[in-house]
């Protein structure tokens, strides 16, 4: 197995917030790894470090051999090998779901209008949302925006994808639609870190459950170390209350 | 029926809708043709109505007729005025408004400067500058007078362009700023270079966002533009203060009234056509879903 993502001791600091307090973090390519924890623990800022919506004040994040923290490297094109989902879709609200999809195919990658709406409509089917291509996001239900956000992510052809809260604004229903999504995609060997509060669905999907608070990682192993048989005090009482 | 069945649970049919319902329907609706028929009804209806009122005397018909065409030909001037305004202040205020939002210090303090001054200065006052600058760089310069005075009352307009761009640019920042991040974010998220994304993504929706109160500011400009007889200009309100100086004096009173409220019907149909416009591109710029309110 070779490691997709490795993080080396990343740092980041808002203001006099230090929000991530030496993270270190291997991502082996086709792994499914949830970054579960409390609210406000740096979970969020750790994924936006990865794709560099957020840069790190210290430490070195590498996609391969390709050292991301090096300042010759462009985020844009960072960004086209790591995708992103949001907890809030961020779909683009003016656009239809093709156009959501083919947006950045078009400008980025700089590809024939003919062949972006193949692409974005073999997406749209991996999520089942083939049928809506000329929605509008408001007129999607949530789940159905996260599944078009899933497919504007994968259109690009990412070597992983980072899920932020996906499906923590979401009803009891479709963070099911969205989580078969998610689990097919992890099956199929797409290599995903996921910030989840989604106990259940890091249990059966994860290879690997990371356990953070307060700005770095407390405990890391398969599901059932992290559940069962975690070692640490903190992460036993979170989990006590979460798995009640 | 006949057996006792309660009337619930046989539902008597809704009556089928017939032909003339249909018809009916359809010369009612709301649609763009019957709002063109009933919004020509009712002009025609005005004005049979004040036509009617001036031979039942209540004010002299032929008089209130014999103001009627220079006002006509001055509502073109102002017409014309309107057509360089609207596009340059709107134009200009775009970039500017763009400018205020951008990252570079330099740009962003200019255009502050800009909104600054020129919000700040009465609208007459800049009139005055612009044209009665022009006209004293260019004296004795050997431009021919006529010329001069031409780019002079000119200059008057510019200073109104000027004027309205400011304000829309504090328009269209507004606009920009009310674009949530998560969407410059999503755009950043699948590799989209910021210049892009503020064309195919942020500007799209500021625009949307801020065409209500571009109308608003469209509409306030137009009625400026009565500023520009200061300096000269024979549009509309020049020329009903024209009118009415040279009324006759017992008149006077009764002639600016009626003047007056023919130029004021003319300002109402220029401002219309324009307010309705934007509208039109409201309806044109409108996402499903995305607004339940109109």
């Amino acid at each position: 197995m070779t490691s997709a993502i490795r993080v080396r001791g990343i740092r980041k600091a808002f203001g006099d917030l230090e929000v991530l307090r030496g993270v270190d973090l291997d991502v082996n390519s086709g792994d499914v790894v949830c970054i579960v924890g409390p609210s406000g623990s740096g979970k969020s800022t750790l994924l936006r470090c990865i794709n560099l919506l957020v840069t790190p004040d210290e430490g070195e994040i590498y996609l391969g051999d390709v050292a991301l923290t090096n300042p010759h490297i462009r985020p844009e094109w960072v960004r086209q090998q790591i995708g992103m989902v949001f907890q809030q879709f961020n779909l683009f609200t003016h656009l239809t779901v093709k156009k959501n999809v083919t947006l950045a195919l078009r400008h980025v990658k700089h590809y024939k209008r003919k062949e972006a709406e193949k692409i974005a409509i073999s997406q749209l089917t991996r999520v089942g949302l083939a049928d809506k291509l000329n929605s509008y996001p408001a007129q999607l239900s949530g789940g159905q925006q996260q599944r078009v956000a899933i497919a504007r992510a994968l259109a690009m052809g990412p070597k992983a994808i980072l899920f932020d809260e996906p499906t923590s604004a979401l009803d009891p229903e479709s963070i099911q639609d969205v989580l078969t999504v998610m689990r097919r995609l992890g099956e199929e060997g797409m290599t995903m870190v996921v910030v989840t509060h989604e106990m259940g669905f890091a249990k059966e999907v994860a290879d690997r459950v990371v356990f953070f608070d307060a700005g770095r990682i407390l405990e890391e192993g398969t599901p059932d170390e992290i559940f069962d048989r975690a070692g640490h005090e903190r992460t036993q009482s979170f989990m006590k209350k979460i798995l009640r | 029926m006949t057996d006792g069945v309660s009337p619930q649970a046989t539902p008597s049919p809704l009556p089928q809708e017939t032909r003339t319902h249909w018809a009916l329907r359809k010369v009612f609706a709301w649609s763009i043709w019957s709002r063109v028929v009933y919004g020509a009804a009712g002009v025609v209806f005005g004005v049979l109505f004040v036509l009617e009122l001036g031979y039942l005397g209540v004010y002299r018909l032929t008089y209130a007729l014999s103001v009627l065409n220079p006002l006509y030909q001055a509502f073109w001037v102002s017409l014309e005025v309107v057509a360089v305004i609207l596009p340059v202040g709107f134009c200009l205020g775009f970039v500017i408004g763009w400018a205020r939002t951008t990252r570079f210090v330099a740009l962003r303090g200019l255009a502050s400067a800009y909104v600054d001054f020129f919000r700040s200065m009465p609208p007459l006052a800049l009139i005055f500058f612009f044209s009665l600058i022009a006209g004293l760089e260019l004296r004795g310069s050997g431009v021919n007078p006529y010329d001069i005075r031409n780019l002079s009352l000119w200059m008057g307009v510019v200073a109104l362009a000027l004027h309205t761009a400011a304000y829309q640019a504090e328009i269209m920042r507004a606009g920009i700023l009310s674009v949530p991040a998560g969407q410059t974010e999503a755009a950043d998220a699948v590799g989209i270079s910021r210049i892009r994304t503020m064309f195919v993504v942020v500007l799209p929706q500021a625009f949307r966002l801020s065409l209500p109160a571009l109308g608003n500011e469209f509409s306030s400009s137009i009625k400026d533009t009565s500023l520009l007889n200061a300096i000269g200009w024979m549009e509309l309100s020049g020329m009903a203060l024209n009118l009415t100086s040279t009324s006759y004096t017992s008149h006077y009173v009764y002639a600016s009234l009626v003047i007056w409220f023919e130029a004021a019907i003319l300002y109402f149909v220029l401002t219309y056509v324009v307010t309705r416009a934007v509208r039109g591109i409201e309806d044109l710029y409108k996402v499903p879903g995305l607004e339940v309110a109109r």
